[in-house]
This record gives structure tokens, C-alpha cells and sequence, in this order.
């Protein structure tokens, strides 16, 4: 009849079911016993026989097979154990994580989102790893926002794989042909929108979406931020004169300066993107691992594109959000060593290097960074410039990941952009939903 | 009374004579055969009265597993502080009503997410049903080929899934470029420089109604079909003859045959248009980031499911299972009469 009408509510129903179920079944055994590490962090693992399972987020490398054959050698043989990777896309990722907690069913080693960390860790699913990466001389050598992020109530639960960042991407045709340069101020920024506007009036400038992250640079660029730490609690932000500037800017971007099209207003990130690669916008706000994937999509694209990293009102760089993964262990593997050794190996050297050039994303560590800095590359470098000098993060608490839930900013945003109340009211109605959300 | 009798039978083993029709037979064989006492004439009486019982076991079982378990988990969870840590330490602190609380006190279900779940399902069952049955109708006056390439249309339209009907919809009205934007701001009702009509609370749904009612009025038109189908020949030929025109016969004839029909279609589209979800989940700004077009099913899964509240959830299930079941005992009340039913 209708078997997919409400199928995934349906879906979110069994699966609540089976949570429960299992979670009775599961109920009152001894889900405390504590995945223990060796004594030496950086000795080497020999597990002959032993699989190790491990999950792996899709596409963030468009040639991850073989990058995995490569790992799965050169693991074996320092080893002895098989590698099995599964990989997983992130749009399905957080409901298979939380399934497979459930049902304690879990990956020996998973990359997890590092919004997902927390969260993670407050439910009991992942091993604190501080003790490892000490033993293992590591501490320190990571970056620090991604460190910062990989952290609960003291423990480091998620070690840093790689990173992202934002900007914005640009066509260096369209604004050769219009005769502009890279803004380096807001007030830059309006009058080449203005410039290309005038110039190609059937080209949307500069997109405005309802997207978080693109918009919170803007936020944090005027002075603000979404939250602060009060002691142990959380308090939304939203309501500083700082924030209200800078979503008024970026809102009016829209609605007063005309830079973008009433149907940006419900794009995700995704949609900007596609809407780049067809060539519909001149400028977007996207992350570091993006231009590949652009020009494959439109390969006429190729040699037309550049990056420059978000201006801050008066010059300088507005911080963009520092997202990106870790690796983490979880509670239901069964030789953490030999999990520790594959984190070692993918988080530094060689490996991570690798990954980095192939997926457009940073390293996690601080030195592989800086290398990538230095080479001029014009399409990674203005990324890596972001990244170093105004990477920013969000409230690292597993409470921040509900409000995320909730889409609390998007539809803040979606009905600024609507013009059904001012930038004022909806940072108000955003800022009480949050505290609720924060309890302060 | 013949209850009464069975159960005295079988605790009394020493009176079986004396029980009422139901438990008189086995005595009777029991004396053509001759042999049994009055013990084993007991234990045989067991076992017949508990047979329809152990035939049924099976089922029952089934059921309980299937149903009666995890309707009895979603109401405990419904009274309890559930998230992913309980999910993975499996202790979950009892919360009583609290949940309840919070869901009936959400200005967002009274507001936005109820009145448009009342209003789009009414809408959509209305269409739904009637679409069909015209369709249904047109079916049966066709014959041969061209009823064989109405039905494959109209089969095709059902088997797309809802995931890939949504999103050529959306594609129809995209904000941009969507062919059927351009032909609303050809007539004049829109104008993309200014508007959205994802944004639009009234666009949006109406939207979603076309392509709700696209993917259900095959399923009306097919159950209704095989109904028509059934309704007799004379009867209609009787009405014929007695001066009575289509209308009059469809009113007079068919549809108080069909009935039950009707009665079937419309509460199982009730249903499923009341949990509506796919089709308003993936449209521009129906996951959550446009509060306006918030139903039932988006609402209880941003507000619960998405943040990983289950108990929270749970209170809503309860509460939408409930709903429900009002809205379909109403339903067949006043479509059946009490002795009908």
C-alpha cells in the first residue's frame, strides 16, 4: 500500500523499540567494566589472527579504497592483525552510531564527528584516551581547537584525524570580469556583491542561507558568539548587541543589499554548493574540502575558482568554524591496544599527511599544518591561513548537540530571511530556546 | 452460563454429570468407550477445553512479541528521562508525568504542529478518497486496452516511493528553476524575485498536498475498483429502469453498497495522512528550519527523536496513538450504526 509514507518515522519508532528492548535486555549487567588499555603507549601490538573493525566516513576522501589497501598493508604488518574498514555516509552516520550502541554492536575504532565526541563520550560509548596519547608523547603536538572539542569533563575521548575549515570560495572569472578583488572588509564585501550584481544582474552574488556555520562567522566577525561557559553552565549569547550586528549584516546581505534570491533562503550548505558548481553564484561560504568536489561536479569550472578567508567587519579574518573528525575507541573493543595502534598510525605521519592531500582536509596536528601553510597553493592556502589564525568552535557539550537537533539557528535564520520578524526578535526567541535547551 | 458450566467441570472432577451442554458431551463418549475413570475423564476434559487455547498460542505469542511488548516499552519509556546514555547504561530515572508536561504545554504543538495536521490530513483524505473514486469510476466504465494503460499510470504513480516523489516535486516548484514555478509566475501568482513558495506556510502544504494525494489515490482507486466490480448488475439496471440518471445511481445504489469500502479507504487514509512524514521532512525547510510548517510527525521528531529524547518521544507516540484511536472510534460510530458494528 503505502510501505514508505512515514517511514522513517515509522523507522525512528522500531528503532526506539529496539533501543528499549535492548536496552531492558542489557539492563543491570555490568555495562561498567572499563576497557583497559596497556601499560605501554607506544609499544607495538602483535595480534596475529585478531580482525580489528573500523568505521570510516564516506566521501570525505573521493579515493578512499585504495588509501585503505595502503593502510591495511602497512597495519598488518606492523601487527599481524586484518583490517576490516566499513564505510559509512554521514548523512545515515549518527543514527547507525547510536543504533549500534544500542544494540552494543559497536566498531572496535570509528571516525566520529567532532560535534559527535561528546555526546559520545557523556553516554558512555567511547574510551578516554589522555593516558594513551601521554604515554605516547603525543600531547600537545594535536590542534588545539580539535583537542578542545575531543574533550569531556577532563578525559580526551576523541584524538584529532583531521580537520576543516571555512571560507568562501569564489569565481575568479566573475570578479576579473567585473573588475573586483577579494573583499578584505564588510563594507567590501556589499560593494563587490553590488559590483557583481550590476555587472551580471542573472548571477546571485553572494548566497544567504539558513546554514549555521556559514552565518555564525559572521557572528563571531562582529564580536559575538553563540554561548559562554559560566562555571558548569552554559548561557546563549545570541542577545549581545555584537550578535544582533552581525546577523543584521549578514540577514541584510539579503534583504537590504539584494546580493542574494528569496530561494537561498532554504538552501543547506549542499544546495550552495550545488548552486556554485552551476555556475548560479559568484561567492559562497565553503569549507576546505569543497573545490574538488565542485569542479567535478562542473569540471568546465576548472582554473575558475579561488578562496579567500572570511573578512571580520573592519579587516582582519572573522573566525570560522573548526570542524572535522576524530578518531575514537569504543567501549566494546576487544584489544584496545590494538585499537590504540591504528589510531597512532592514521592521527600522525605519513598516513594523516596522506589523507590530507587526498581528502582536502588538515591534518590534526599542528606541524603537518604549518607545512601545508607554507606551500602557496591558492586553493589551500587561504584555508590553512583560516584554520591557523581564526578557527573557532562551538559550546563542547553533548547539550549542544541537541540545540543542533532542534535546528534552533536555521530557523532563526529562515524567518529573519522570510522577513516574519526582525533580526532582533528571532535572536531572542533563539537565545530562550537555547538556555532552555542549556538549563541556565 | 455455558462458561460458568465448563469451568465448574474442570474443578469439580467428581460431578461431571451434573455440568450444563458444553461439558455433558465428553461424559457421553466417556460411557460408550467405558474404560475411563472419573480422574482421566477430568484430565481429558482439560485438554479439550484448553485446546482452542493451545491452538491459538502460537499467534499469541507472535502478537505479544510484535506488539503487546513494545506497546508496553513505549508506554514505560513515555514515563521516563530516556536518552542515549540511559540507552547505554540501561537505567532510566522515572519521571512520571513530566513528559506529558512538556509536550502538552509546547506552544509549537498547539499552534503550528496540530492545526496543520488536522487541516492537511482533513484536506488530503478528502482529495484522496474523492480523486479515487472518480478514478475508480472511469476504470469501470473503461474496457480493454485503455483501462490496462490507466491502470499502469496509475500504478506507476503508487510505486514511486515517497523519498523520489518528494523530491521531483520539489524540483517541479523549485524556488529558481522549477517548471512549475515558472508557469504559476507566467499566470501571475507568484514572483520569484521576492517569494519562496517553500517558505510560505500555504504554498508549502499546498505543495506537499499534491504530492500526498498523488501517491495515495491509486491505492483508493484500486480498493474502490474491485468494490464497483461487486455491486450487482440487476441492481443497477433496476435503478436504470426506474428513471434514476449516474448521479442518482452512484448516491442511491453504489455507494451504499460500497460502504465498507469507503469506510476503509478513508480511515487508513486518515491514518497515514495523519503521520505524514517523509514528504514534509525533505522539502526545503520542512526538517525543522521553518518552524511554520512544523506537523505532528516533524514536530515530535525535532523535538524528541532529533535530540535524542526518547522518553520524550514516546509520550508523543502514546499521546498520537491515542488521537488516533478517537479520531477512528468516532469515525466508524458514525458510519455504522450501533448494530451494524
Amino acid at each position: 500500500m503505502h510501505p514508505t509514507r512515514g517511514s522513517r518515522r515509522a523507522g525512528t519508532a522500531a528503532l526506539l523499540v529496539c533501543f528499549s528492548v535492548v536496552a531492558a535486555a542489557c539492563g543491570g549487567e555490568d555495562s561498567e567494566d572499563d576497557t583497559a588499555f596497556g601499560e605501554d603507549a607506544d609499544a607495538t601490538v602483535r595480534a596475529e589472527g585478531e580482525t580489528l573493525d573500523v568505521w570510516i566516513m564516506e566521501g570525505t576522501n573521493p579515493d578512499a579504497g585504495p588509501f585503505f589497501e595502503d593502510v591495511e598493508a602497512a597495519f598488518t604488518e606492523e601487527t599481524g592483525a586484518e583490517l576490516n574498514v566499513q564505510f559509512v555516509p554521514w548523512g545515515s552516520a549518527h543514527d547507525q552510531f547510536v543504533n549500534s550502541i544500542a544494540g552494543g554492536t559497536t566498531p572496535d575504532v570509528a571516525e566520529v564527528g567532532t560535534t559527535w565526541t561528546s555526546e559520545f563520550a557523556d553516554a558512555g560509548a567511547l574510551v578516554d584516551m589522555t593516558g594513551q596519547v601521554e604515554g605516547a608523547g603525543l600531547d600537545g603536538t594535536y590542534v588545539e581547537g580539535l583537542v578542545e572539542a575531543g574533550t569531556y569533563e577532563e578525559g580526551l575521548y576523541g584524538v584529532p584525524w583531521y580537520a576543516g575549515v571555512r571560507s568562501i570560495v569564489y569565481r575568479t572569472d566573475v570578479f576579473e570580469a567585473a573588475g573586483v578583488e577579494p573583499p578584505t572588509t564588510w563594507e567590501e564585501l556589499v560593494e563587490v556583491g553590488t559590483t557583481l550584481k550590476e555587472h551580471d544582474p542573472e548571477m546571485i552574488p553572494f548566497p544567504v542561507s539558513n546554514a549555521a556555520f556559514p552565518y555564525l562567522s559572521f557572528v563571531w566577525g562582529a564580536g559575538g558568539d553563540v554561548a559562554e561557559l559560566d562555571g558548569e553552565t552554559w548561557t546563549a549569547t545570541l542577545d549581545s548587541p555584537e550578535a544582533l550586528e552581525g546577523t543584521q549584516f549578514y540577514t541584510d546581505l539579503a534583504l537590504e543589499h539584494d546580493l542574494s534570491t528569496p530561494a537561498a533562503s532554504t538552501w543547506d550548505e549542499a544546495a550552495l554548493r550545488d548552486a556554485f558548481a552551476q555556475g548560479d553564484a559568484a561567492m559562497i561560504v565553503s569549507g576546505s574540502w569543497t573545490p574538488g568536489s565542485i569542479i567535478e561536479a562542473n569540471p568546465d569550472l576548472e582554473g575558475k575558482i579561488g578562496a579567500f578567508p572570511i573578512p571580520g567587519k573592519d579587516g582582519g579574518l572573522a573566525p570560522s568554524f573548526l570542524g572535522g573528525s576524530h578518531l575514537g575507541v569504543f567501549e566494546t573493543a576487544e584489544n584496545p591496544d590494538l585499537a590504540w595502534s591504528f589510531v597512532r598510525m592514521m592521527s600522525t605521519g605519513e598516513f594523516a599527511e596522506q589523507w590530507g592531500e587526498e581528502s582536502g582536509f588538515f591534518p590534526g596536528t599542528g606541524e603537518l599544518l604549518e607545512q601545508i601553510a607554507s606551500e602557496d597553493d591558492p586553493l589551500v592556502a587561504p584555508f590553512a591561513t583560516q584554520m591557523n589564525e581564526a578557527g573557532a568552535s562551538l559550546p563542547v557539550t553533548p547539550l549542544y548537540g541537541q540545540i543542533e537537533g532542534a535546528q534552533i539557528i536555521p530557523a532563526m535564520l529562515q524567518s529573519i530571511l522570510s522577513e516574519k520578524v526582525t533580526a532582533e526578535e528571532g535572536l531572542g526567541q533563539a537565545n530562550d530556546e537555547m538556555n532552555e535547551i542549556f538549563g541556565s | 452460563m455455558s462458561k460458568a458450566a465448563v469451568r465448574s467441570t474442570g474443578t469439580d472432577p467428581s460431578g461431571p454429570e451434573q455440568s450444563g451442554p458444553d461439558g455433558g458431551d465428553p461424559p457421553r463418549r466417556s460411557r460408550r468407550t467405558g474404560i475411563r475413570t472419573g480422574a482421566r475423564q477430568a484430565d481429558h476434559l482439560a485438554i479439550t477445553r484448553r485446546r482452542p487455547w493451545l491452538l491459538l498460542t502460537p499467534a499469541f505469542i507472535v502478537l505479544g512479541v510484535l506488539l503487546l511488548w513494545p506497546m508496553i516499552r513505549v508506554v514505560t519509556l513515555s514515563f521516563q528521562d530516556f536518552g542515549l546514555r540511559e540507552l547505554v547504561r540501561g537505567d532510566a530515572e522515572l519521571v512520571g508525568l513530566d513528559n506529558f508536561t512538556r509536550v502538552l504545554t509546547d506552544r509549537l504543538l498547539w499552534q503550528v504542529a496540530l492545526p496543520n495536521t488536522l487541516v492537511f490530513a482533513a484536506v488530503c483524505v478528502v482529495l484522496t478518497v474523492g480523486i479515487g473514486t472518480l478514478v475508480a469510476l472511469l476504470l469501470n466504465q473503461m474496457t480493454g486496452v485503455w483501462r490496462s494503460l490507466l491502470l499502469t499510470a496509475i500504478m506507476a504513480a503508487w510505486a514511486i516511493p515517497a523519498v523520489t516523489g518528494t523530491y521531483v516535486w520539489i524540483y517541479l516548484f523549485d524556488a529558481r528553476s522549477g517548471f512549475l514555478t515558472g508557469v504559476l509566475e507566467y499566470v501571475g501568482l507568484v514572483d520569484t524575485a521576492t517569494t519562496n513558495l517553500f517558505t510560505e506556510r500555504l504554498w508549502f502544504f499546498a505543495i506537499a498536498t499534491l504530492n500526498v494525494v498523488h501517491h495515495g489515490f491509486p491505492f483508493v482507486a484500486v480498493t474502490v475498483l474491485a468494490g464497483l466490480m461487486t455491486v450487482p448488475k440487476e441492481l443497477m439496471e433496476a435503478a436504470e429502469i426506474d428513471g434514476a440518471g449516474p448521479v442518482k445511481r452512484f448516491f442511491f445504489v453504489t455507494a451504499p453498497v460500497l460502504k465498507p469500502v469507503f469506510a476503509v479507504v478513508t480511515i487508513l487514509s486518515t491514518i497515514w495522512d495523519f503521520k505524514v512524514f517523509t514528504q514534509i521532512y525533505l522539502m526545503p525547510g520542512g526538517d525543522g528550519a521553518n518552524r511554520e510548517v512544523l506537523n505532528l510527525g516533524t514536530w515530535s521528531y525535532v523535538s524528541a527523536m532529533g535530540q535524542n529524547q526518547y522518553g520524550l518521544g514516546a509520550a508523543i507516540a502514546v499521546l498520537l496513538t491515542l488521537l488516533l484511536l478517537a479520531v477512528t472510534v468516532v469515525y466508524l460510530r458514525t458510519l455504522f450504526k450501533e448494530e451494524e458494528l
